[in-house]
This record gives structure tokens, C-alpha cells and sequence, in this order.
């Protein structure tokens, strides 16, 4: 094998699988990264055999060069290494030259580096998908998909379940639905492609995070194929696979409260900040936990106590407060988390008692909602 | 006398305590070899403390009973009272007081006592002799003082003359006395402090007081800091009166009457431990939100293992059910001699919370009605007009439990404070 590749592309390439890969595997494989090359441009692969990422490089693009493949071959290489080397290369252009058999030489410029390779024979195969069930969604959508539901996933192994994101599709509708038992974030969003399929699965949190953060925010459109193990997302040059949680989800509809008896429109930024500020002193003290409570008509008060420290009382404006009065103490950290995925510049929040959950919308969106369950004191 | 700069702290501690406690009440005992024992029946056969009579026939703290008697045969063998020492404590600390507001009791037997704003009292040595003589006077009690610019130096200067000592460590005796001890005789360097230390070939005081900061910092973190900071006689500790309140965690344990494998049995003894555990969290108004347990097998070997809750607890049922996840989980089945239940994390009930859960927070709203009914009656009518039965009956001043226990746990020493109001609903 022998290629000479423009550094960049090499090094967005890599940056990418490299995701997928991590020291503390047990098969030592996969602590490499597998570079294939072929007539068509190079392919690289990482894996961590729960997340695999393939990256591929082609040999031309709009009209330009960005490969010369000089012998096609295939190559592992120690991704803890190799990546470092690819970033403190001296010039743009990187020749990679397996000498004999495993011996792969990297220049660039006037250095050379040789390193000991592993037989890409040896690396396991990457689940085979057929791509009947697929649905297409926009990339930017798919990001604001995850990153308004994936902060609510569980950390801990308790229920293993919960450390993943349930995606739903019926009826040409995605549904998303993480929660650790004490929040739960809830995003809709239509498919415009005629999905016919029906599936609800649950993907890990740690995938959709890591695959969030190699997608780029552009317009262009996602396959997405559900089997009954794995999950693929497909982008122009990117095929990312993750394994899927097994189990059933919990069944959240039922959980999430119809009724209302507190009702608060309220501004968003305004609020977020009151609780910003409430819960300086709170999250210094043993629990992160702020008061809420409506005053008269049209105000509500958030406040927080932490002995050892000291206490916060701020007033806040609404647009409107109905219902019965109400107190309520919740985690300021959950609240904030909520209203950092919400869009929009008016929420309502609608409670329907002290020690049951509440829930958080944008104003006239219903694609979107966030639930949080209170704090009762001993 | 008085020095113009720096401090002046007195280390007070009684001698053979609960021994001399015995001879107080009883004084026939006087001047004969008595030892306080736990019940050899239950296996609690070891010496808790003995007098000095004992101590010089080779008697010894932790010695079991048996290898005691073949000594001395003469051995007044007493179990522990704890109430008469309990008393006794508090009369202790009550005169210690009188010479300073500082006084910081660190134990049921020893504590320190800030005399830096006491000049007017005398000089520092003649103050201890006045406390000494009045503690003798007054309550027929022995006691050793070290007098010292620090807590770390008054704490070893009280050990050098026992009994009825009164001894002046200053920073500048430090390297003469304190260096050429072995570093295993400091004050807060155990056995395997002291293991560590001598892999490093820090072996005297005197090599702690010169040795490199960062490799002790690596091999004990900051306290590795703090000990050679100790060695050159330094040590920034205030006298803290009310650090005996900051109460990191509350512990009970046991040892069984005989090994046992037996798992009914031994869930049990964790049941009563728990039992145990929660009636000193409800004194101290506390909920825990780590539970740790502690299993001793036969051959000595001891595993201690925690774990953190999500939600804080306080009921007994919560707490035997955390330590049973725990044990099941690291009991290995072969005969256990010990069991023990450690609540850390503590936090007092009125700032705790309970974090609601998705899946079960029905069960806690079927509550609210009720809840809600007691909040409007607190807020017309004052916190200590209605709450759940529980939070009424913490007031018990001490159980019964600790009858059979050879240990002794300091909560008493609290007790002057627990006028804190009594918190509402639990």
C-alpha cells in the first residue's frame, strides 16, 4: 500500500474515527485504526466494537486531487500514535508506504517516521446492514435531536436501559425520549421521506453524543437504518454504527401529566438566569435545589437557603400565572438543563402539584417538551 | 512567661480514663490492678483499659482478657460503665471551661485547650497545674497536660509523663526531642503510614521533617504534606469548640459471639446494626447519603466497602436494605468474626432533600394532602406545632444499645448543644 494524501483531510479523517476508538478494549485490535486504500480514495475505521466510525477520503474532489494512490493495500496502525503524528506533521502533504508487509513509513517534508503495523486482516468486520428500513433526516435536525434529549440520560448502571435514548418512528414521525428517572426530555420531529417502517429502539447516550459531535451543522440529509442490534447513520463520506441497548423502554406517555392545576408563561432567558443565580449559593451546599413559588397574579419568586452560606430571593415577572398557588423546590441544575434545549423565547410551565412532576414548553410548540420531577424535604 | 507572638494550647488527657473512674467511685479499688473488659462470654473478652498497677505488670490495652489474667492473676476485671464515664466527661469539660471558651474535647477522655487570651489566669504552666489539681481535687481524677505553642506539640508533650505529668514542649525542643524518634511514634502516623513511610527510607521524625514535599504528596496525598509540616513542629490547626459537632459519619459494629457463615444470622446482626445506626442519626438529626459496611472474617482479614445512595435516608428499613445490596454483593461466604454499618455523607434533615422519582412518585404524592395540611399549620402556627411522629421521640437521651458495647461513641459530647431547634416534618 502506498498513498500520498493532503494532511488535512487525512487529519479531519482521523480526528473522526478516532471517536470511536479507545485504549481500554480487550481486543488489542482495535486500539489501531485501519486504513484501506483503493482505486476510489482511502477508507479509515475506528472502533470501540459498541461505536464504529468509517471515514472516507475520496481520490478526487470538486475537481481536485486530495489522494494519489500509487498501491492499493490495507495497513493498522496504533491510532494513539498514529494521530499525533498526523497532526504535528512539518508540510500538507503526507506519503504512507508500507514497506514490507507491516512496516509503514510517513513522511512529510524532510520527516519519516516508521512504524510497526498490524494485519488489517485481522480487524473485525463491520456489522453488514442491509438498507431497506432507512429514513432521512436533515443533519442540522438530527443534532438538535440529541443535543435537546441526550443530556437527560442516566449515568448510572442501575437500570442500564436509561443510559440510552429511545427513538420511536411511526407513522412518518421520529419521537426522541431520554430520562434518568428524575427529568425526561421529549423531542417530535416529522419525516418528510414516506418511512413506512415502525421501530423503537434505544441507542446509547455516549453514541449520540459522540456522533453529534462529527457531524458538521449543513442541511444535507442523514440515512439513518434501524436493524434489530444496530443502528447506522450515513452521511456523503461518514458511516457511523452503533450497537443498540437491549430491552424494553420504559412506557413514558403514561408518565407525563395531561392535567394542569399551575400554569406559568414566563420568559425564558429571564428565568434561566433567576435560576443561574438562585442556585450560586445552592450548588455550593450539599444538594443544587431552588424554591419556586407564585406570588399573587402575575409574579413568581425563586428562591434558595444554604445554612453554612447564605440565601437568594429574586421576584420575576410573568405574562401570566393561572391556577392554584403553589411551592415547589426542584434541582436547579435539571431546570437549566431543560431550558437550555428548549427554543423559543416564552416557556409555559404546568404543574400539577407540589410533589409531582412538572412539565416545560415553548409557547405554542408542541414538538418539544421537558419534565421534571420535584424534591420533597424530609 | 507569656509569649508575646503564637499560641498557647494545652493537650488534657486523663489517665487510664475509664480505670480511674472506677477507683473514683469505688475507692477500695485504689491502688490495685484493674482492668475494664467487654463480657469474654459474648467474645468481648479485651482490655479496654487498665490501671496503672496492671500496666506495670505488662497488661496492655486490646490484650485479651485471658492472656491478662495469666500476668496478673490478681486482676479486678470490671465491665464498661458508661454512664458514670459519660458523667464524669462532662464534669471534666465543664472545668476545663472555666479556664477558656476555647476547649475542643476530641474524645470522651482528652482535649485541647486554647489559653493564648488567659493571661490574666497566670502563666500557662501554672494554669495547668491549677486545672490538674482541680480536676484531682475535684473529681478524684488523674490527668497528663501538655502545654505547647500548637495542638500537634501539647498532644505529644501530654504523652511524654504519664501519669499526672505536666510537660512544655516549645518549637525549638523539636529537633532534639522529637527528631530521633522513630516516625511509627508520631502523633498520626499509623502502622501503615508508617510502612509507607520506611518504603521511602523515611524512618525517624527527623527524616519526615527534611523530606521531599512532592514524593509525600504522591504517596500520601495531602496529608503526607501535613505530617512533615507536623515533624518541624508546625501545625495551623485552630482549637475548634464546636468541630466535635462536624461529625463526618456514624458508625456501629460488632463482633460476633462466635464465627459464623450463617446468612440469616448474620443479616440480622446487620438488621440490629441498622437499628443501631439510625437511632444516633435520628439524636443527631441527620440522614446519610453514603452506606458503608464492614466484614471481618475469621482470619482477621477486613474488607470495608460504600456505596453512594441517590436519594439520602434515614429510616431503618432504607439503611438495612443498603447494607444488605452491599454485603450480598461482597461477602465472599467464608465464616465472618465482625460485622459493622457506616452512614457517611451525613446531612442535616432540614436542608436534606429527596429527590422524586419518575417511576414511583405516586406513591410519595398520595402524601400530599397531608403534607400540605401540616405545611399551612407550621406556617400559621410555628415549625413545632405539627410533624410526623418521629421527629417527637428523637429526644431519647441515650439507648439502651450501648449497654453491651465496649466502644465508646462520642455523641454525648454534643449534648450541649442539641438545643438546635427540632426540625419538622419526617
Amino acid at each position: 500500500m502506498r498513498f500520498v494524501i493532503q494532511r488535512d483531510y487525512l487529519l479531519q479523517s482521523v480526528q473522526d474515527v478516532m471517536k470511536a476508538v479507545t485504549s481500554r478494549t480487550t481486543i488489542p485490535i482495535l486500539t489501531g485504526i485501519k486504513i484501506v486504500a483503493t482505486e476510489d480514495g482511502v477508507t479509515l475505521t475506528g472502533s470501540d466494537s459498541d461505536i464504529s466510525i468509517e471515514s472516507f477520503i475520496p481520490r478526487v474532489e470538486d475537481d481536485k486531487e486530495i489522494v494519489e494512490i500509487k498501491q492499493t493495500g490495507a495497513i493498522v496502525l496504533q491510532a494513539k500514535f498514529f494521530s499525533e503524528i498526523v497532526r504535528k506533521l512539518p508540510t500538507s502533504t503526507v506519503e504512507i508506504d508500507v514497506e514490507n508487509h507491516l512496516q509503514t513509513v510517513i513522511r512529510s517534508g524532510k520527516s519519516e517516521f516508521n512504524l510497526n503495523g498490524l494485519d488489517a486482516e485481522e480487524y473485525p468486520h463491520l456489522p453488514q446492514i442491509s438498507e431497506e428500513n432507512a429514513f432521512r433526516i436533515p443533519t442540522d435536525l438530527l443534532k438538535a435531536l440529541i443535543r435537546q434529549t441526550v443530556f437527560a440520560v442516566s449515568t448510572s448502571e442501575t437500570r442500564p436501559i436509561l443510559t440510552g435514548v429511545n427513538w420511536k418512528v411511526e407513522n412518518s414521525e421520529l419521537i426522541c425520549i431520554a430520562t434518568d428517572s428524575h427529568r425526561l426530555a421529549l423531542r417530535k420531529a416529522r419525516l418528510e421521506t414516506e418511512a413506512d417502517g415502525k421501530h423503537n429502539v434505544v441507542i446509547p447516550g455516549k453514541s449520540l453524543t459522540e456522533l453529534s459531535k462529527i457531524l458538521d451543522d449543513t442541511a444535507a440529509m442523514v440515512d439513518i437504518v434501524v436493524t434489530e442490534n444496530q443502528v447506522l447513520f450515513k452521511t456523503k463520506h461518514l458511516l457511523f454504527f452503533s450497537r443498540l441497548l437491549e430491552g424494553n423502554y420504559p412506557d413514558t406517555a403514561r408518565l407525563i401529566p395531561n392535567e394542569r392545576k399551575t400554569d406559568v408563561v414566563v420568559n425564558t432567558k429571564e428565568f434561566l438566569h433567576a435560576i443561574d443565580r438562585a442556585s450560586l449559593l445552592a450548588r455550593e451546599g450539599k444538594n443544587n435545589v431552588v424554591k419556586f413559588s407564585t406570588i399573587d397574579g402575575n409574579s413568581i419568586e425563586i428562591s434558595s437557603n444554604t445554612p453554612e452560606i447564605g440565601k437568594v430571593v429574586e421576584e420575576i415577572q410573568t405574562q401570566s400565572v393561572e391556577g392554584e398557588e403553589l411551592k415547589i423546590s426542584f434541582s436547579a441544575k435539571y431546570m437549566m438543563d431543560a431550558l437550555k434545549a428548549l427554543e423559543g423565547s416564552e416557556i409555559q410551565i404546568s404543574f400539577t402539584g407540589a410533589m409531582r412532576p412538572f412539565v416545560i414548553r415553548p409557547l405554542n410548540d408542541e414538538a418539544i417538551l421537558q419534565l421534571i420531577l420535584p424534591v420533597r424535604t424530609y | 512567661m507569656y509569649p508575646k507572638n503564637g499560641r498557647v494550647i494545652l493537650h488534657v488527657d486523663m489517665n487510664s480514663f475509664y480505670a480511674s473512674v472506677e477507683m473514683a467511685y469505688d475507692s477500695s479499688l485504689k491502688g490495685k490492678p484493674l482492668a475494664i473488659a467487654g463480657n469474654p462470654e459474648e467474645r468481648r473478652g479485651i482490655i479496654v483499659t487498665c490501671s496503672y498497677e496492671a500496666r506495670n505488670l505488662g497488661v496492655k490495652t486490646t490484650m485479651p482478657l485471658w492472656e491478662a489474667k495469666k500476668l496478673c492473676p490478681d486482676l479486678i476485671v470490671k465491665t464498661p460503665n458508661f454512664d458514670r464515664y459519660r458523667a464524669a466527661s462532662v464534669a471534666m469539660f465543664d472545668l476545663l471551661r472555666q479556664f477558656s471558651n476555647l476547649v475542643e474535647p476530641v474524645s470522651i477522655d482528652e482535649g485541647y485547650v486554647d489559653l493564648t487570651d488567659s493571661q490574666e489566669l497566670g502563666s500557662p504552666p501554672a494554669i495547668a497545674e491549677m486545672i490538674q489539681k482541680q480536676i484531682y481535687d475535684q473529681l478524684d481524677l488523674p490527668c497528663s497536660i501538655g502545654i505547647a505553642p500548637n495542638k500537634f506539640l501539647a498532644k505529644t508533650a501530654s504523652d511524654m509523663k504519664k501519669p499526672m505529668g505536666i510537660t512544655i514542649l516549645r518549637k525549638r525542643d523539636v529537633p532534639s526531642v522529637l527528631w530521633p524518634l522513630d516516625v511509627e511514634q508520631m502523633h498520626g502516623v499509623g502502622k501503615k503510614t508508617a510502612e509507607k513511610l520506611k518504603g521511602i527510607g523515611i524512618n525517624t521524625i527527623g527524616d519526615l521533617s527534611t523530606s521531599n514535599e512532592i514524593q509525600l504528596k504522591a504517596l500520601l496525598g495531602i496529608n503526607g504534606v501535613r505530617l512533615k509540616e507536623r515533624a518541624n513542629g508546625i501545625d495551623p490547626r485552630p482549637v475548634d469548640p464546636d468541630s466535635v459537632y462536624d461529625f463526618k459519619s456514624i458508625g456501629n459494629s460488632t463482633t460476633l459471639p462466635r464465627d459464623t457463615s450463617n446468612q440469616q444470622e448474620l443479616l440480622k446482626v446487620l438488621e440490629k446494626l441498622a437499628e443501631q445506626v439510625v437511632v444516633r442519626m435520628k439524636r443527631k438529626q441527620v440522614v446519610t447519603t453514603i452506606i458503608g459496611i464492614t466484614i471481618r472474617y475469621k482470619n482477621r482479614k477486613t474488607i470495608t466497602r460504600s456505596q453512594k445512595l441517590e436519594n439520602p435516608i434515614a429510616r431503618q428499613k432504607e439503611i438495612y436494605e443498603a447494607a444488605k445490596r452491599l454485603f450480598h454483593r461482597n461477602w465472599d461466604g467464608e465464616p465472618i468474626r465482625l460485622l459493622g454499618i457506616t452512614a457517611t455523607g451525613l446531612q442535616e434533615l432540614d436542608s436534606a432533600v429527596r429527590q422524586l422519582d419518575l417511576f414511583s412518585y405516586e406513591k410519595e404524592a398520595e402524601k400530599e394532602p397531608l403534607l400540605n395540611t401540616m405545611s399551612k399549620l407550621q406556617d400559621k402556627y410555628g415549625k413545632k406545632i405539627i410533624g410526623s411522629a418521629s421527629s417527637q421521640i428523637n429526644q431519647v437521651p441515650n439507648s439502651k444499645s450501648t449497654k453491651h458495647d465496649t466502644s465508646f461513641n462520642k455523641d454525648f459530647l454534643q449534648d450541649k448543644k442539641s438545643i438546635v431547634s427540632r426540625k419538622k416534618d419526617y
